[in-house]
């Protein structure tokens, strides 16, 4: 066996001769005969244990957050039960019968539909403009950048909390201004209202996460192209709609998703905090009703069959955005 | 536990107890509900009762809102660490007494040598947490609603007082806007579900749901969507479309507009006067709630919370407490934390103590609840609510009823889809608790 403080690397024989193994991975690589290959098969290991442990606590933290509860809501969705599990029945698909029968449950999710399209169409079209802007100001683009970044690190409930004060239609100083132009803001008794800050608040929350990414892929654009275009004449905005744009495609389509994603399913604090879920529905998005129904509410049952839909409505979104939408994205400079 | 540790276990508490000298104090916990100025007077109450003794100590944690203390309480109790005493609002009377988790403060009261004299209680508090004669919870914090209003505004506009019907007060809100003395004559109560239907269908003497309000058997139904209630939410719907009544929304709290001067009436709890006394920096007032003409008011009814002793535990800590039910339900407690907090005393010696102290002369409107609660003969639309999963109804019926401030839809419609939502609850709720009460 060789020393362990050893520096002695050999070169990995296939897959790039700069990839230079040290010690515990030569080890795991290698096989008996001393042969290394490239790529990490399962035979390069040579039993289960050391594999299992580098697995391990991703695996635990996976069975505790996301299997556990997944099978704990699938057999809860069948069921009728007491808070407190004194008296529980089986009741098949009752539960999902009393969720597709209700009217309360189908204007939710047209509120989704609704409220992450817009979130979606709203934060990525800002973020764009600014990555766009800030690429083409010299002077204290990295103060603007900053600037720009901050709202990331804003907690979700305190962003919505301050949404709902300046726009409380009350003592609010944004809805005092609204009013003073003569728009009869009023978020309490308005559902589009209400529903247009819950999608100013999530975009303004989630633009910073856009950008960043946007600043990142306008900059890989190659500088040769970008160049040659303005040497046959075209103007900053041509250029950024000829070549910049469909050049981070791939980055859009990334964003496409995560902000569906992000609409679906991390929207619940700033829903909490700006509307909670109110006025009679109007913002009650299905992430929301399922907290509502589960935790303030205690029906669990319906609560767990809203969570197992939801669950489905996530992978057929994910499946559905990666099967068609991608096939129109160029990845190829 | 291996004998080594076992053997030094033992020894640290004998090294402990020799230093302190003192036998340990059974240690009790306590989960409530109050934040703020009531958080801080839950603290000073159960300071109190652990100072007046040495052999049981309460520790009360507050773990957020009634909703958030009764999951965290589920949440304790199915992972088997559940505390002794949790404080749960009266809405989850049905879903406590169903939870196989409680033990009845009644029967542990009985058990412990300290039997409980219900008719000390006063009654709208009995007829609330009491099955059979039987103290289901220990009541705790107690109120109704009153109504508060800004004296100078009704000055400004030419009233003395509001009128003690709708059909005075509502002119007199009317002209308080259109005076211009507030442009907010009235602020819609987050919980208006109780006190503007609830406890309006208990005053007019009306029936909210069949079998005396659920208090006769769980085949109880909505009826609330029939008659005078129908025309309240229309009233409602009035001085909401009109700017009368403003609607606080999320980010401030509804009595926060009152006590700023800048709503000139709110419904709201009695145990409001915590709040209204800080900030208020006007001429304010309370009066009873507003009724019917023509009606003789009945008693309006609680809301609240009482604590509920959870199953579970030893022997030595149901003696603790039992000890500080005890304590709670004495005189001199109860004339402390209705002074301090606002709200109503539960058993009527600490009502007479108080009156003959003169506290209401100094302070007549922390009568009103007291008078109101108590008067005439309560009749089987005041004698409470019995609702099963009663959070859930409350939250169909508020979206239905705010669907028809919003014009989204008709006010009998909306009525009917909130009997009818909660109706289905009702059932399923009848359907688990099956041969319950």
């Amino acid at each position: 066996m060789p020393a362990r403080n050893s520096t002695a690397a050999l070169p990995v024989a296939a897959g790039g001769g700069a990839l230079r193994l040290r010690w515990p991975f030569r080890r795991l690589l290698l096989k008996g005969d001393g042969q290394a290959e490239s790529g990490l098969k399962r035979a390069h290991f040579r039993d289960w244990r050391l594999p299992f442990w580098l697995l391990a606590p991703q695996l635990f933290i996976l069975l505790l957050f996301f299997f556990i509860p997944s099978i704990r809501a699938l057999i809860q969705a069948f069921q009728l039960t007491d808070p407190f599990g004194a008296t529980t029945q089986w009741v098949g698909f009752q539960n999902f019968e009393r969720l597709f029968r209700s009217g309360v449950y189908w204007s939710s999710a047209q509120v989704t539909l609704i409220f992450t399209i817009a979130q979606n169409v709203l934060t990525l079209s800002l973020a764009l403009l600014l990555a766009f802007a800030s690429n083409h100001i010299l002077r204290g683009r990295g103060v603007y950048r900053t600037v720009l970044l901050l709202p990331y690190a804003i907690a979700p409930a305190i962003a919505g909390i301050m949404l709902a004060f300046l726009f409380n239609p009350r003592v609010g100083p944004v809805a005092h201004m609204l009013q003073g132009i003569g728009f009869d803001w009023d978020p309490n008794r308005n559902s589009w209202h209400a529903l247009s800050l819950i999608v100013m608040a999530s975009s303004w929350k989630h633009i910073c996460y856009n950008y960043i990414f946007l600043v990142a892929a306008l900059l890989s654009v190659p500088q040769s192209i970008l160049e040659s275009a303005y040497l046959d004449g075209a103007g900053p905005i041509q250029r950024f709609l000829r070549i910049s744009l469909p050049m981070i495609t791939p980055t859009l389509f990334f964003l496409i998703v995560i902000n569906f994603v992000y609409g679906l399913f991390e929207t619940f604090a700033i829903v909490d905090a700006t509307t909670r879920g109110g006025p009679a529905g109007a913002t009650s998005i299905l992430v929301y009703k399922v907290y509502q129904d589960g935790f303030v509410t205690l029906d669990l049952g319906s609560s767990a069959a809203q969570s197992v839909v939801l669950m489905a409505l996530a992978l057929f979104l994910t499946f559905a955005q990666f099967r068609f939408v991608e096939r129109r994205v160029n990845y190829s400079v | 536990m291996r004998p080594f540790y076992g053997a030094l276990a033992g020894a640290g508490a004998l090294l402990l107890a020799g230093l302190s000298s003192v036998q340990a104090a059974t240690e009790i916990e306590f989960w409530h509900a109050m934040s703020g100025a009531l958080g801080e007077r839950v603290d000073e109450v159960v300071k109190k009762f652990n100072d007046s003794q040495k052999d049981y100590v309460v520790k009360a944690i507050a773990k957020g809102n009634y909703d958030e203390v009764l999951n965290g309480t589920i949440a304790a109790y199915r992972a088997k660490r559940q505390p002794e005493i949790v404080q749960s609002n009266e809405r989850s009377f049905l879903t406590m007494v169903n939870s196989g988790a409680i033990v009845s403060t009644s029967e542990l009261m009985a058990q412990q040598g300290r039997p409980v004299d219900v008719s000390k209680f006063i009654a709208p508090v009995v007829s609330y947490f009491a099955i059979d004669g039987k103290l289901q919870a220990m009541p705790f914090n107690s109120s109704t609603p009153i109504l508060f209003y800004n004296r100078d505004h009704f000055k400004a506009a030419g009233f003395d007082k509001p009128g003690a019907t709708w059909q005075e007060l509502e002119p007199q809100l009317d002209a308080i806007k259109a005076k211009g003395v507030s442009k907010c004559a009235m602020v819609l109560p987050g919980d208006y579900e109780w006190s503007f239907l609830e406890n309006y269908s208990a005053v007019n003497d009306i029936p909210y749901a069949t079998k005396r309000n659920g208090m006769d058997g769980l085949d109880t139904s909505f009826v609330f969507n029939k008659g005078k209630l129908v025309g309240q939410v229309e009233r409602m719907k009035r001085l909401v479309s009109s700017g009368v009544m403003q609607l606080a929304g999320q980010g401030i709290i509804p009595i926060q507009l009152f006590t700023s001067g800048e709503c000139s009436t709110i419904i709201a709890s009695t145990a409001s006067h915590a709040a209204v006394v800080a900030a208020a920096k006007f001429d304010w007032s309370a009066a009873e709630l507003p009724y019917e003409q023509g009606v003789t008011p009945k008693n309006s009814v609680i809301g609240g919370a009482a604590l509920w002793t959870l199953k579970g535990h030893t022997p030595e800590k149901y003696k603790a407490i039992a000890a500080f039910y005890d304590f709670l339900a004495k005189t001199d407690t109860q004339v402390w934390w209705h002074q301090a907090t606002g709200y109503v005393p539960v058993t009527t010696a600490a009502y007479d103590a108080a009156k003959a102290q003169g506290y209401y002369q100094k302070n007549p409107t922390r009568e009103i609840a007291v008078v109101q609660l108590m008067r005439g003969t309560p009749s089987d639309n005041s004698l409470g609510f019995r609702i099963g999963n009663s959070n859930q109804i409350n939250v169909a019926i508020m979206e239905e009823v705010s669907a028809a401030f919003l014009g989204k839809k008709p006010v009998q419609q909306a009525l009917d889809d909130a009997v009818g939502r909660g109706n289905e609850v009702l059932r399923r709720y009848e359907q688990l608790n099956a041969g319950k009460k």
